[in-house]
């Protein structure tokens, strides 16, 4: 018997659909995969079927109720509960008041019930087989105790419904077989679970039957018994390689060196980067690749490891002696990282050449214009003028304001992360483009990207990061969605990715 | 239709960007018509009246536009005037070291600030609450607890000895006028230049608008965030001690007690008034010079109507809550008009 069934669901947001009439259909008791690549439409229905966003079509049946009009409140009244990634608990505050923010139980002028509400924490996690003390604080608890106490509060309100979204990303391994163990328990009692995730080993190991979808569309589902990993990748990325204007470059001197580099979020990194290369790196979100970056523009120390720019070892790591060093990053967050939203495109592009250039006090206005005319004819940016707010451009232009802030510093090594988030399809093209040309002109280019087609446009070769480390690199050729996302989930070991990739091409 | 339009949106556009003119030319024209002694005299006086707040504004501005905030500038206004009249006492009547030590001094405790609200990362708020405690304390505490030859034998006040060679020249240069000019006035404009200068075509002005806006973004595009904020508060600081130098220049004297008391507030004031966010990176300089004329010219109506002074800070407080009710409250009341039209 069906739980929940979502038909013909859509969803646009200004415009460009995000939801194109998908299909999810959840029975009762049982764990239900949601799958598809970042972007696909899964945390959008999810949002629609919490109600904190609304649908603009489609019909949603919950528990044999016709649902219209979803609200959050709505939502959790019918019985559906969200455990979202980052957790939405009171770190400043105790156990059991989490568990009642909200839904107090008070006395007699609205005095707090402690005792009775710490008796009934208990009760429900002697129920769900937890051991946590209901007096102790939140912000003492591990994440994957957290991740038990968001679950339980869900519970207590009565759900039949829960939305685990990637809940295992920051738990390790006895943590994720404990949640599971619960999960399992639940299942037992009449309780379904939708469960996004990433990670093969997991889906096929606790999960009962899958959903997929690809780009807003539903592309399959089914039970997870009758099916592989490969199967399921191949349903998640579907094949539509394109050619682009990709073509071998000629590549000079090594330029970055990285050996046994260690820090925050990455251990073990070794590679080498030639004058000219543009190197991919990719892998699920938080799998190192974004640190590392952010490590190389000296934004965060190393541990441990050594660092060589331009066959110069980096001993002091601070932003501006990256710059120095010819390193420029384009953050992934455009807006929250790259925009200065009161200041105009011009002056969003000159200020980090400023901070090299600021023992000359004055700014010249007219130089400043020049330069801003010829980096606009470079890079194709569509603006009015160069005296117009940053905010009042496309994604995409000021995208590329903020690659010429980095030409402007003649950085010779250019770290790209996530540079085409939030950017529309045209725009992307053109940032390819762009990409390609800059190496042609003797530009050294990194990109992170979890998107394989980009990759697929621009990159000679592509790193594929695994929980911190590089789990396997991969050539022009040999980079197909498919064996990339084998690898970046976890689903083989690097040393039988070829083999694997020559079955699956025959 | 369109271009009635593109008329109002040019009028709207010019009302937000220069409020601050058009409050001032309001708050004039009341002076104007309710002032009995309105005279030429009178409104270069105005000048006069506004330049040691003036200055201190301007500095409080370039802090508030990093979006941090400076509650100590009235006391560090009292010590560094306090104590640049001990220095003038001391040195016998020296302009140029009274001078120089009002900079220095002004410096340093704009440093100290700095340090603790750019380098260690503590909250401005906080950090210049406690020395704005303690810079006036000792100012108190010094003046009754040093040699009274230092401060002009007065007993509870920092008075500069009139016998001094020095002193006419700096009474001079605090109450004199150069073509009926007050010359504090003169000093007032001067550093506004210097101010709109230094944040419309300089690297630095640039980069402390970058860090108000978005730090992090400021962060990620190689700027020291810290040494920006730092470098605010010095300034700051280095304004403060301009003004307490003015200040002593215009009176002679300084009370520890009572000078530039709740000055930061006015400041404050004059800052949002002028159009500056208290949120950081938005605002011009200039505004802030408008800002304190404005009230200024509030203290001068509340006199020329024979009112009791007491009633000023009412009157400034209603301005100054009037005046950002119509910068908030007027787009939401736009929008809300705009979503009716569309209803219909």
């Amino acid at each position: 018997m069906a739980l929940l069934e979502m038909k013909g669901i859509k969803k646009s947001f200004s415009g460009v659909p995000v939801l194109k009439g998908v299909d999810l259909t959840v029975s009762k008791g049982e764990v239900h995969a949601l799958l598809g690549e970042n972007g696909a439409g899964k945390s959008t229905l999810m949002n629609v079927l919490t109600g904190t966003i609304p649908c603009d079509g489609g019909s949603i049946v919950f528990d044999g109720q016709q649902a219209k009009n979803i609200t959050v409140r709505k939502s959790e009244q019918m019985g559906i509960a969200f455990v979202h990634q980052e957790l939405n608990l009171f770190n400043d505050l105790k156990v059991f008041e989490n568990i009642f923010i909200n839904r107090e139980i008070t006395g007699p002028l609205g005095m707090l019930n402690k005792k009775e509400m710490i008796r009934q924490s208990r009760e429900l996690f002697e129920r769900l087989g937890i051991k946590m003390d209901p007096c102790a604080m939140v912000s003492d608890l591990r994440t994957g105790e957290k991740q038990l106490l968001e679950i339980s509060k869900s519970l207590l309100t009565g759900a039949k419904l829960l939305i685990l979204d990637e809940p295992t990303t920051s738990l390790n391994n006895d943590e994720v077989e404990h949640l599971f163990a619960m999960v399992r328990d639940l299942k037992k009692k009449g309780i379904s679970f939708i469960f996004i995730s990433h990670k093969m080993p997991e889906i096929f190991s606790y999960c009962d039957s899958y959903t997929v979808f690809r780009n807003g569309e539903f592309i399959g589902s089914g039970k997870i018994a009758d099916t592989t990993p490969e199967e399921v990748t191949k349903l998640m990325v579907g094949h539509a390689r394109e050619q682009g204007s990709y073509e071998k470059r000629k590549t000079g001197d090594t330029v970055l060196e990285l050996n046994d580099l260690c820090g925050k979020g990455f251990k073990n990194i070794s590679f080498k980067v030639k004058k000219g290369e543009i190197v991919g790196f990719t892998g699920l979100q938080g799998c190192g690749s974004s640190e590392l970056m952010q490590c190389l523009f000296g934004i965060t120390k190393p541990f441990s490891g050594r660092l060589k720019v331009n066959g110069k070892e980096v001993t002091a790591h601070s932003v501006h002696n990256s710059m120095k060093a010819g390193i420029g990053l384009l953050p992934a967050n455009r807006k929250e990282t790259s925009v200065i939203p009161d200041m105009s495109l011009i002056e969003n592009m000159y200020l980090a050449e400023h901070t090299l250039s600021a023992c000359k006090f004055h700014i010249n206005k007219k130089d400043e214009a020049g330069k801003y005319e010829r980096y606009k004819k470079q890079l194709n940016i569509k603006a009015e003028s160069g005296n117009s707010p940053i905010v009042s451009l496309s994604g995409g232009n000021q995208q590329k304001v903020f690659i010429a802030r980095w030409l402007n510093t003649d950085a010779e090594i250019l770290l790209f992360d996530n540079p085409t988030q939030g950017i529309d399809v045209g725009a992307k093209e053109e940032i390819y483009k762009l990409i390609l040309s800059l190496a042609n002109e003797g530009k050294t280019v990194l990109v992170n990207t979890l998107e394989i087609q980009e990759l697929q446009k621009v990159a000679d070769r592509c790193l594929v990061f695994y929980d911190g480390q590089i789990a396997g690199t991969l050539s022009h050729e040999e980079i197909e969605e498919h064996t990339v996302m084998m690898i970046s989930t976890g689903s083989v070991a690097n040393g039988n990715i070829e083999t694997e990739n020559e079955v699956e091409t025959q | 239709m369109n271009t009635g339009k593109t008329k109002s949106n040019m009028l709207g556009k010019v009302w937000r960007d220069y409020s601050f003119i058009f409050v001032f030319l309001i708050i004039f024209l009341v002076y104007a018509m309710t002032s009995s002694a309105f005279t030429w005299s009178a409104t270069m006086n105005i000048f006069r009246h506004s330049a040691v707040i003036g200055i201190v504004a301007l500095g409080m501005g370039l802090v508030c536009l990093t979006g941090e905030i400076d509650l100590s500038a009235g006391s560090t206004l009292a010590f560094v005037s306090g104590f640049s009249v001990v220095i003038f006492n001391m040195t016998g009547g020296n302009v140029l070291l009274t001078l120089i030590f009002s900079l220095i001094m002004g410096a340093v405790f704009g440093l100290i600030n700095g340090f603790f609200v750019g380098v260690v990362k503590m909250p401005s708020f906080i950090v210049t609450l406690a020395t704005m405690l303690i810079y006036r304390s000792f100012a108190q505490y010094f003046c009754q607890h040093i040699s009274k030859d230092l401060i002009g034998g007065g007993s509870s006040v920092y008075k500069m000895t009139s016998s001094y060679s020095g002193y006419d020249a700096m009474y001079g240069f605090g109450n004199g006028k150069i073509a009926t000019f007050p010359i504090v006035g003169l000093v007032l404009i001067i550093i506004t230049v210097l101010f709109v200068y230094i944040s419309n075509d300089t690297k630095f002005g640039k980069k402390v608008y970058a860090v108000g806006s978005s730090e992090k973004g400021a962060f990620m595009s190689g700027i020291n965030v810290r040494l920006i904020k730092l470098m605010t508060f010095v300034i700051m600081g280095i304004m403060v001690g301009a003004a307490a130098f003015l200040w002593i220049c215009m009176n002679g004297s300084s009370d520890p007690a009572t000078t530039g008391n709740s000055y930061e507030m006015y400041a404050i004031a004059a800052v949002v008034l002028g159009g500056i966010a208290m949120s950081g990176g938005k605002g011009k300089m200039i505004g802030i010079l408008f800002g304190s004329l404005s009230y200024t010219v509030i203290d001068k109506i509340i006199i020329a109507l024979k009112m009791d002074s007491l009633i000023n800070n009412a009157v400034k407080g209603i301005i100054l809550i009037l005046v950002i009710l119509i910068q908030v409250a007027g787009p939401q009341i736009k929008e809300r008009f705009a979503v009716m039209k569309k209803d219909k």
